[in-house]
């Protein structure tokens, strides 16, 4: 078995995880970081994108409101190019007419939350779907953040401070002491890839798994209750909006309105479940988002949507018993040396994703403390590749495909990847299926959900595998993975080795259109109904894809493909019949 | 410019399937890679602008000609040229308007301008040398078919000193721009055709429909000329007189485009809409009605129709060409080419003519195979008939002067009522 | 007054047509856009699979007697319709024909699967999968909508002999821009031809048949698919690309040809959105336009709007569905978690796209007891109820079948 020594083992590529490998590899600590899946498979890459001033929590939760806030203005420096400035409403609908919304206002004050009251005429004249009938509105620093990007741009910055980052490497166990089971040494995990296991020894493990964090901890022994939190979002076709919309109350279902790069999210419920990994959309959850986004958008759910999902919130009170939405929004570290008797590991867990640099330096602090070092953290000083080009705007793309004339080498036309983007991302990352790519440039994510780019994005896979092809790795020093989002700057690149992982491009093509479809189940009606017969005409009609060879391959993620949360009434029956 | 109202047309944007049916029949995307095709340009760019934007994220969509082919095949009912029109408006709005296409915007002005003194006018444009100059100048192609200005005065002048028919039944008259000061001859042979069947002709007064601005993404100066119209129209619209026009496209923007482009839509918008009609269409109710005279003089020719794509944008079929049908003798040829290519003021474009002419070219080769002996064309757009008598040197005639003609009241060659004539 | 007006261009409502003025009616199409012809392989599809089972459909005639009793092939005649039509492709010069036996034709998909398939425009007919030459699959350097290396090795994995090729786009345009219309409209061009065919005839070994994307050229294809024979002296082939689909414009302006020449009007972008009836008597239907609804006057109409994806049948999130045009009953359960299955690629289908309009003996939209909602309405094509013709295969096959019957019983009446 191979093995890799380490200082930092971090489990978990999300924001959380992906933070802390920063934080300690800018410390000078040698780290690791394993995720199971691909970088923000997990809850990272499953939110509505909203950068937070802190005015949703102001009321019921100021501690977490003021890191927000603080938070917030760090990574528009840090991070700048995966935020768009939309700025952000809070929006006192009929509904909401009472206290609240001077509390909101003297508690923003409090905390020195930017927040600014505007005539209703100047908020229409800025969104003019938005509710008519609102009786304020407030101006707060929201924006939206593209947390694959974010997540990415860390991770690159983490490995140009010599962490090592290990996508596809799933824990099997945590490892104990020789003749010491009360402390952990590093983790035996799998790479899903090869289907090897390799052991990872560190000094401290950092468990940043997020609402899996219970799992990896018992593996150790150690019990840690997280609330697993689902919330589910519908994506609407475009924007509506260009503003982050919220309801001025008490946080609530279906009360937040994100456009984010060419969607509009209404997010979210709140719901405890049981099992992070395999979520269910519930009818009941797309009526009342759609309801509760009227009150807000009025006519929203007449919109087209392309898509819903879930993630699910790793929340954490220890003792908590109550609802997911009424537990705090605040992280903790766990030192569990102290806590359980247990040394060498560590767990964070709560927060969002607005905070996840503070949870980051927050953890590797306390790591410092438990290694004896004495490092302070400058990862609230020290941008991230690719920052250099700014806050990102929706029409990047498209200018960049006119001025470059690259209309032709798109590969999804919704979202407009060209085939540059998609090879560069593929030779970069290591890919398994075609939803890494599209956490890497957004492929699929439009409105035909893959009717059209899948076929390409599997032939252009299988073309470079056929060619065998190879280019030179370019110092990460000159390329960031931000170029990646770039139709320019992709056009003169060519970056990485090819690595991918598993699978035929029938498979690749199998996995994506069924992984497309579980996020097109709960909204399919009226023209999106529509736009999947004609994505069906084009993989059964015309293409023949059910009937291809390899038809019993299966890659590490098909099984997730196949069952997250998708049990339907015609299902159940057929079967039972 | 962009969306502000669920009625807006940047709203039909999701009833996009991906499809490509557009890109596949739009008559630019075909001779040109300047204009990537109506679906980039349309429904998918869109999502990549916003209203407040800094700056338009693209500027080929001004390479869009707005002949609608695309909303035409288009399976789902996506505004495609409306939402590229609007994009159209968001860029002059940020950087403002081309000198020429702010001179484009106000042929109304020309027209007023050369009419004082047309034969003048005419001379002082139409040579070589003026033509030249306005090329290298102003960027207007110098081969393309610029109007001559009305030598004989202009169409109000001749309508305010002639006798008219006095009845019962009323119809009002849209004449537009191009019929008052460059072809008063249609609007003769409009009112000898309404008088014919019995109506009282009224002129309202009226201004230009706005189509050179909305082409040029003149938006604000575009809708007050449109309002201006809307008041202009009102008193007539209110009593339920019916409001015909020969220009089919100076109709179709009074009842439909202004109002989708500007997102204007009111009760008074939805009035005009209803109560304005294409003269062709207008008379093919009155055939369905029962009260077409049909005393029609036999007309031994060969006539090519090209169906405009202003007049196929109504979707309300082939009016001229049922009505045109009656006429005995008349072999009236229906074209299927997409557009004629010059389509408002795209083909007057230096930069643009060459694409005008090669989109133009199968219009130009189906008169063509009608024979040597073809001499009128006809066409419902003014626009299009000087593309057609461009590119193919035969007479351009409105289909309601083939009408007049066929009535016995008027003579196609020479342009003049016969009334007139003696 | 017209006998007949079709709404719907696709291909069952240009069949209804076409049978109809053939017997002598006066008929008219109005049509919101263009149809799936656009978007289809060109083929003639008429029963690949059922519903639920592995083992492909060998002979669809032999098929059609295994069908549910409701199934829309049940109620007609489908070979006969599928002859009529075959005879009508040779009449209009884009002749179709199958395989020799009563058997579906196999066919190499943009994917490189096997696709079933009944008949064939003559340019793909060289891609049977029965024939035994080995294939040399040739691609465009720069085109998005074909991958010739995918498809030869999937042909491969189903031990057929085949191996790819590139040539490069400048062989076919100077232009950038390059989906298949565009580069079909520039392979009309006869030097391009030539040029293509002396490129194809450097990379092709003896013996081998030469498959390309189906970009061979629209006005003028015949030519262009000889030149390319004559100059490599190989059996050619296309193979379809994803949307647009040239053969499918071929197919579809051929008809329209052919319809032309019958004096059926056919207008594009008349959305009907209304009708009127007398009693059971439909009066006229109106469509939208610029000003006022335009009235559609006729002895009898046939609807032949297409199904979810031609956009005759609509739905809402309350999982509300209604037909289009005259709100006809339809069989679709009221509940969205009744429509579909888990699994996209599930061999039973999803249950709403089996929904639609029911009719009876004669095409006539029924009620739910069987009688006919109007006395002069039929209905044809993809609105039909009791069949999910993208998941069989059937797609074309019941389009014409549908048509001709639907056309047939509505002139006759």
């Amino acid at each position: 078995m191979p093995k890799i020594e380490t200082d930092l083992l971090v489990i978990g590529g999300g924001a959380t995880g992906v933070g802390v490998a920063w934080d300690a590899a800018l410390r000078g600590f040698r780290t690791v970081l394993v995720e199971k899946r691909d970088l923000t498979h997990g809850t990272t890459g499953r939110y509505h994108g909203l950068l937070h001033s802190g005015g949703r929590y102001v009321v019921k939760d100021p501690h977490s409101a003021e890191e927000c806030i603080r938070e917030n203005r760090i990574l528009r420096k840090t991070h700048a190019h995966c935020i768009e400035d939309t700025g952000g409403f809070f929006v006192v609908t009929p509904e909401d007419v009472n206290a609240y919304p001077d509390q909101f206002q003297a508690a923003c004050k409090n905390l020195g939350i930017p927040c600014e009251e505007i005539s209703l005429r100047a908020a229409l004249q800025r969104e003019p779907l938005m509710n008519p009938r609102a009786a304020r509105v407030f101006v707060v620093p929201d924006g939206a953040a593209d947390s694959f990007q974010a997540t990415h741009s860390t991770a690159q910055a983490a490995q140009i401070a010599g962490a090592q980052i290990l996508n596809y490497h799933e824990v099997v166990a945590l490892i104990p002491a020789e003749g010491d089971p009360a402390r952990v040494v590093g983790a035996r995990v799998r790479d899903v890839a090869r289907g090897e296991d390799v052991e990872i020894r560190a000094a401290l493990t950092i468990n940043a798994a997020g609402a899996w964090a219970g799992v990896i901890a018992r593996t150790a022994g150690v019990t840690v209750n997280v609330i697993p939190g689902k919330g589910t979002m519908l994506a609407a076709n475009h924007r509506l909006i260009n503003t982050v919309l919220n309801r001025c109350k008490m946080p609530d279902d279906g009360d937040i309105i994100v456009p984010i790069h060419t969607v509009t999210v209404i997010g979210t419920t709140d719901e405890k479940v049981q099992d992070p990994e395999h979520l269910t959309i519930e009818p009941w959850e797309v009526e009342l988002l759609l309801r509760e986004g009227d009150k807000l958008i009025p006519g929203i759910s007449q919109a087209r949507f392309v898509r819903a999902w879930a993630g699910v919130r790793p929340l954490y009170q220890e003792h908590y018993a109550g609802a997911s939405r009424d537990a705090t929004r605040d992280f903790v570290v766990l030192d569990h040396a102290a806590r359980d008797g247990v040394a060498g590991l560590l767990t964070i867990i709560g927060g969002k994703w607005t905070t996840f640099r503070l949870m980051a330096e927050k953890t590797v602090d306390k790591a410092c403390e438990q290694l004896g070092a004495r490092k302070p953290c400058s990862t609230a000083e020290t941008p991230v590749p690719g920052v250099e080009h700014g806050h990102y705007w929706l029409g990047h793309r498209l200018r960049e495909v006119e001025q470059n004339h690259l209309q032709s080498e798109l590969v999804c036309e919704c979202e407009l990847v060209t085939r540059a983007m998609l090879e560069n991302a593929a030779r970069n990352n290591p890919t398994l299926t075609l939803d890494d790519l599209r956490r890497d440039v957004r492929l699929g994510m439009g409105p035909c959900q893959g009717g059209f780019c899948t076929y390409r994005a599997a032939g252009i896979l299988h073309e470079l595998q056929v060619q065998n092809s190879q280019s030179k790795i370019q110092d990460p020093n000159t390329w960031h993975v931000a170029d990646l989002q770039s139709p320019a700057r992709n056009a003169k690149l060519e970056i990485g080795n090819w690595k991918l992982g598993v699978g035929t491009p029938n498979l690749l093509l199998r996995d994506f259109l069924q992984e497309r479809w579980k996020g097109l189940l709960p909204i399919l009606w009226g023209r999106q109904l529509k736009q999947e017969r004609l994505d069906e005409l084009i993989y059964l009609a015309l293409m023949n894809a059910d009937h291809l060879p390899d038809e019993d391959a299966v890659s590490p993620m098909s099984d997730f493909y196949s069952r997250r949360g998708i049990s339907t009434t015609a299902d159940t029956e057929a079967r039972d019949a | 410019m962009h969306t502000t109202s669920w009625h807006s047309v940047s709203m039909t944007l999701d009833e996009c399937i991906k499809c490509n049916i557009c890109t596949s029949y739009c008559p630019v995307a075909a001779v040109t890679d300047k204009f990537p095709g109506p679906k980039y340009a349309g429904p998918q760019a869109q999502r990549f602008r916003e209203s407040g934007q800094i700056t338009s994220p693209d500027v080929w969509v001004d390479y869009c000609s707005a002949c609608r082919v695309c909303n035409e095949v288009c399976p789902s009912g996506v505004k495609i040229a409306e939402i590229n029109a609007r994009a159209k408006a968001q860029i002059v709005h940020e950087r403002g308007i081309p000198l020429r296409n702010w001179f484009f915007g106000r042929n109304e002005i020309l027209g007023r301008i050369g009419n004082l003194a047309p034969q003048i006018a005419n001379l002082g444009f139409h040579n070589p040398v003026s033509r030249l100059m306005a090329e290298k100048i102003l960027g207007v192609a110098r081969h393309a078919p610029i109007p001559h200005w009305s030598t004989e005065g202009n169409f109000r002048a001749w309508f305010a000193r002639r006798e008219k028919l006095r009845a019962e039944k009323k119809v009002a008259y849209f004449h537009g721009c191009s019929t008052n000061y460059y072809e008063p001859a249609v609007g003769k042979a409009a009112v000898a055709v309404l008088e014919h069947l019995g109506y009282e002709v009224v002129l309202p007064p009226q201004n230009c429909c706005a189509l050179p601005m909305l082409n040029n993404g003149e938006f604000p100066a575009a809708e007050k000329l449109f309002r201006s119209n809307l008041k202009k129209l009102a008193p007539y619209v209110d009593r339920g007189l019916p409001i015909v026009g020969t220009s089919t496209s100076c109709v179709l923007v009074l009842r439909e485009e202004a109002t989708e482009m500007l997102d204007l839509e009111n009760a008074q918008t939805q009035a005009l809409k209803a109560g304005m009609w294409d003269i062709s269409e207008w008379l093919r109710e009155r055939l369905e009605q029962g009260e077409l005279p049909t005393d029609f003089r036999e007309l031994q020719m060969v006539v090519p129709y090209h169906v405009s794509c202003q007049a196929r944008a109504h979707r309300m079929g082939r009016p001229g060409l049922d009505v045109l049908m009656l006429i005995p003798g008349l072999d009236v040829r229906e074209g299927n080419a997409k557009c004629c290519g010059l389509a408002g003021t795209y083909g007057y474009k230096a930069e643009k003519y060459d694409i005008a002419m090669q989109v133009g070219e199968d219009a130009f080769r189906f008169v063509r195979a009608q024979g040597e002996g073809v001499r009128y064309v006809t066409a419902d757009s003014e626009i299009c008939r000087w593309q057609l008598e461009h590119g193919t040197q035969k007479l351009g005639r409105h289909p309601v002067e083939i009408l007049a003609a066929a009535y016995g009241l008027y003579d196609l060659d020479r342009r003049q009522l016969l009334a007139e004539m003696k | 007054m017209l006998d007949l007006i079709v709404i719907g261009a696709g291909l069952s409502g240009m069949l209804a047509a076409h049978t109809a003025a053939r017997a002598g009616a006066r008929v008219a199409i109005v049509s919101k856009g263009l149809g799936a012809l656009h978007w289809s392989a060109g083929t003639i599809d008429a029963l690949g699979y059922f519903p639920d089972e592995k083992t492909p459909v060998s002979s669809p005639l032999a098929a059609l007697p295994m069908l549910a009793p409701n199934h829309p092939y049940t109620l007609c005649d489908a070979p006969a319709a599928w002859r009529e039509f075959a005879a009508l492709t040779h009449a209009c010069g884009l002749p179709y024909a199958g395989a020799n036996a009563d058997a579906n034709l196999w066919l190499p998909s943009p994917a490189g699967a096997a696709r079933p398939t009944w008949l064939a425009p003559r340019a793909q007919l060289a891609g049977d999968l029965a024939r035994a030459e080995p294939m040399l699959i040739v691609g465009v350097r720069g085109m998005r909508d074909f991958f010739p290396e995918l498809i030869a090795e999937n042909l491969r994995k189903q031990n057929h002999a085949a191996r790819a090729a590139f040539v490069p786009l400048e062989v076919i345009t100077a232009r950038h821009d390059s989906n298949s219309v565009q580069l079909a409209h520039a392979l009309d061009d006869p030097a391009r031809q030539l040029k293509l065919a002396r490129e194809l005839k450097k990379i092709v070994q003896r013996g081998e048949r030469i498959g390309l994307p189906a970009i061979l050229g629209l006005d003028n294809h015949p030519n262009a698919f000889q030149t390319l024979e004559a100059e490599t002296g190989a059996a050619i082939f296309e193979i379809p690309t994803l949307p647009p689909s040239v053969p499918g414009i071929r197919l579809n302006d051929a008809l329209r040809r052919e319809l032309h020449r019958l004096g059926v009007r056919v207008d594009v972008n008349m959305d009907v959105r209304g009708f009127h009836a007398d009693g059971a008597r439909i009066a006229f239907v109106e469509s939208e336009t610029s000003g006022q609804p335009l009235k559609h006057r006729a002895e009898k109409f046939l609807l032949a709007t297409g199904g979810i994806l031609g956009g005759g049948i609509q739905s809402d999130p309350t999982g509300k569905t209604w037909e289009a045009v005259f709100d006809l009953p339809l069989t679709i359960a009221p509940n969205r978690g009744d429509w579909f299955r888990a699994r996209f690629f599930d061999p039973a289908g999803h249950p709403i796209f089996r929904g639609g309009v029911a009719v009876n003996r004669v095409f006539q939209p029924v009620n739910a007891h069987g009688a006919p909602v109007y006395a002069n309405l039929w209905a044809a094509g993809g609105v039909l109820a009791h069949a999910d013709p993208i998941l069989e295969r059937s797609l074309e096959g019941v389009a014409i079948a549908t048509g001709v019957a639907a056309g047939k019983f509505a002139s006759q009446a």
